[in-house]
């Protein structure tokens, strides 16, 4: 019972993680039509950054405020300099591109940080752990969860709530309607682009004491957040909290009881979803 | 000079380079060449199901390493195995698998379809990467037999670069003529327009099926073959890298060309073989390279010269 309940939890951490990710992920299709595949090399660059920061001003806190956003600049400057260009060229010239981004800055990423795992602490006021159900339990997994419930909260707020939100939920359903009605939309994608780097840069930033530093992080991760956009439903943001939450419990149950077949489970539920409802979960349009 | 001459002097300048590349240039060289020759089957495979059929693989490395180990399975396993036999078998379970992925694939389109391809393409890797009795896992199948064929020892380079060239300029014929027949011009018909060709009275999911099974057969082909080109066989070859790679072969050579692959796949091997040579960050330049490809000529080199005819 005791280590089901702290498997839970450890799945509801992970799961809260790939739903940062994965949230970037579907704004930026939602919005632009585009998988950006170089997504999670912005998780990576948020997680290398914050090494660094720690590094300057030992301060985990500033990096967690700064690191996001130096990597939604770097998303920004994506799509002015490069996507924005092959627009016009279709979706696939814009998928290769991305990937095309993917490899280069990955090895950029490895030039400069160099190829060996990193780690980062713990900050100091998240380090101890608590008691649940008589068990001891790492608070920074909880500081993880509600940290991203509370991003989950602000995202929600802005999509529903702000006159930005009503912009970007209305460039989502007819893209030319809205620039037909004096929208701003190539400014729109660009914030878009920033905001969806910017979780990216969060997540990455949160996981990198979590989960530790390494080369092949983004890859490990790009399947998993692949997994939970697609099976959510491309677009939707409450697609990707339902999957991710979902693809967390898997993950985390299944390298408890056939931990030789865990990264089978993920790619199987996607393909099942894929085959009953094409779009995904909670996707309006196949 | 027309356009149709232009394209048949441009193929027999080809055809006549190919079959004299043995005897003008050194060996290191042939081995090359014969890589692009085998990997220009499978990454024009890729392109005819965009191309034609409009479908995006992510996944096309499940067709080329099931391909692959089938036959080194089969070279393995059965006694007296031909050479063209299991090359043939590779073909067959390459297709039949894509037939039943297919099943499920033909009623996507567009990003999910690349979506599901690549769920299925991870759910297979996975599959090969811990089927150990049988595949070997990270340490591949090497040491099978390379059969002789008609008293022909395959062991010759030589031999081998003019057997798979035979067998690929065969198989790109095959692939040539499927899109001009009733069929194929069926599958270009979905691609623009899949419901009116559904309303003309055409069963749209089979003709598409057809197709991928045929696509994936000849991808199969080029996996057998390139298995007995490498003379090893490992997980590598049938994972999500892989089929980036074929993506970005197509995209480099062009997309909408009969050539691109040909030109793709050369610029590729030349590439990677080269820059590997010079700096250990070559994937940095082949990013780079890509980008700035697709920025340039989003058609792809051959598109360039499409443009200005």
């Amino acid at each position: 019972m005791e280590t089901i309940v702290i498997q839970f939890l450890h799945g509801l951490a992970y799961g809260m993680l790939l739903f940062l990710v994965a949230s970037g992920l579907t704004l930026v299709f939602g919005m632009m039509s585009v998988l950006n595949i170089a997504h999670v090399s912005f998780y990576m660059l948020g997680a290398y950054l914050s090494y660094t920061m720690l590094k300057v001003v030992d301060n985990f806190w500033i990096g967690l405020i700064i690191c996001p956003v130096l990597v939604a600049i770097t998303g920004i400057a994506m799509e002015r300099f490069i996507l924005r260009r092959v627009h016009t060229a279709g979706h696939v010239q814009e998928f290769v591109i991305t990937f095309g981004i993917l490899f280069a800055l990955n090895e950029v990423i490895k030039w400069v940080w160099g190829s060996e795992n990193l780690s980062v602490p713990i900050p100091s006021a998240l380090s101890g752990s608590l008691l649940i159900m008589g068990h001891i339990y790492p608070a920074y997994r909880l500081f993880i969860l509600f940290f991203s419930l509370f991003i989950l909260a602000l995202l929600a707020f802005i999509l529903m709530k702000t006159r930005l939100g009503i912009t970007v939920r209305a460039m989502v359903s007819d893209r030319d309607m809205a620039s037909a009605l004096g929208t701003n939309t190539p400014f729109v994608f660009m914030l878009v682009m920033g905001i969806g780097s910017w979780l990216a840069g969060l997540a990455g930033v949160i996981a990198a004491p979590f989960l530790g530093i390494s080369s092949g992080m983004g890859l490990d991760f790009l399947t998993d957040c692949f997994i939970v956009t697609v099976t959510g439903g491309l677009g939707s943001l409450w697609g990707a909290v339902v999957a991710s939450f979902l693809i967390g419990q898997l993950s985390s149950f299944g390298i408890l009881f056939m931990p030789r077949f865990a990264i089978v489970f993920g790619f199987l539920l996607m393909a099942v979803v894929l085959v009953i409802k094409p779009s995904g979960l909670f996707g309006e349009k196949a | 000079m027309t356009n149709r001459n232009l394209y048949l002097l441009a193929g027999i300048t080809v055809g006549v380079l190919a079959v004299l590349f043995p005897h003008i240039s050194p060996r290191f060289q042939l081995r090359m060449v014969t890589e692009i020759v085998i990997l220009s089957l499978l990454v024009m495979t890729w392109k005819m199901m965009l191309n034609e059929g409009g479908l995006f693989s992510f996944g096309h490395a499940v067709y080329f390493g099931l391909g692959a180990y089938a036959s080194v399975i089969a070279w393995l396993n059965i006694k007296g195995l031909s050479f063209i036999g299991g090359i043939l078998l590779g073909g067959i379970v390459a297709g039949f698998i894509s037939f039943f992925l297919g099943a499920f694939l033909v009623r996507m389109s567009g990003t999910y379809y690349a979506l599901l391809t690549l769920a299925f393409n991870q759910l297979i890797w996975a599959i090969v990467w811990k089927w150990r009795s049988v595949t070997g896992g990270d340490d591949g199948l090497g040491r099978f037999p390379k059969p002789d064929l008609l008293g022909i020892s395959m062991r010759d380079p030589v031999n081998f670069y003019y057997l798979s060239l035979v067998i690929v300029a065969l198989c790109m014929s095959l692939c040539h003529y499927f899109s001009k027949t009733p069929l194929g011009n069926v599958v270009k018909g979905i691609k623009s327009n899949e419901e009116r060709s559904k309303f003309i009275g055409f069963n749209v999911n089979a003709s598409k099926l057809i197709f991928l099974t045929l696509l994936g057969f000849f991808a199969g082909v080029s996996g057998a073959l390139y298995a007995q080109f490498q003379e090893f066989i490992s997980a590598s070859s049938i994972d999500l890298v892989m089929s980036t790679h074929v993506i970005f072969m197509a995209f480099i050579g062009g997309v909408g060309h009969f050539w691109g692959p040909l030109l793709g796949s050369g610029i590729y091997v030349y590439l990677s073989e080269y820059l590997s040579h010079y700096t250990d960050r070559w994937e940095l330049i082949f990013g780079i390279v890509v980008v700035i490809l697709v920025l340039l000529a989003p058609q792809g080199i051959l598109g360039i010269t499409k443009k200005r005819k």
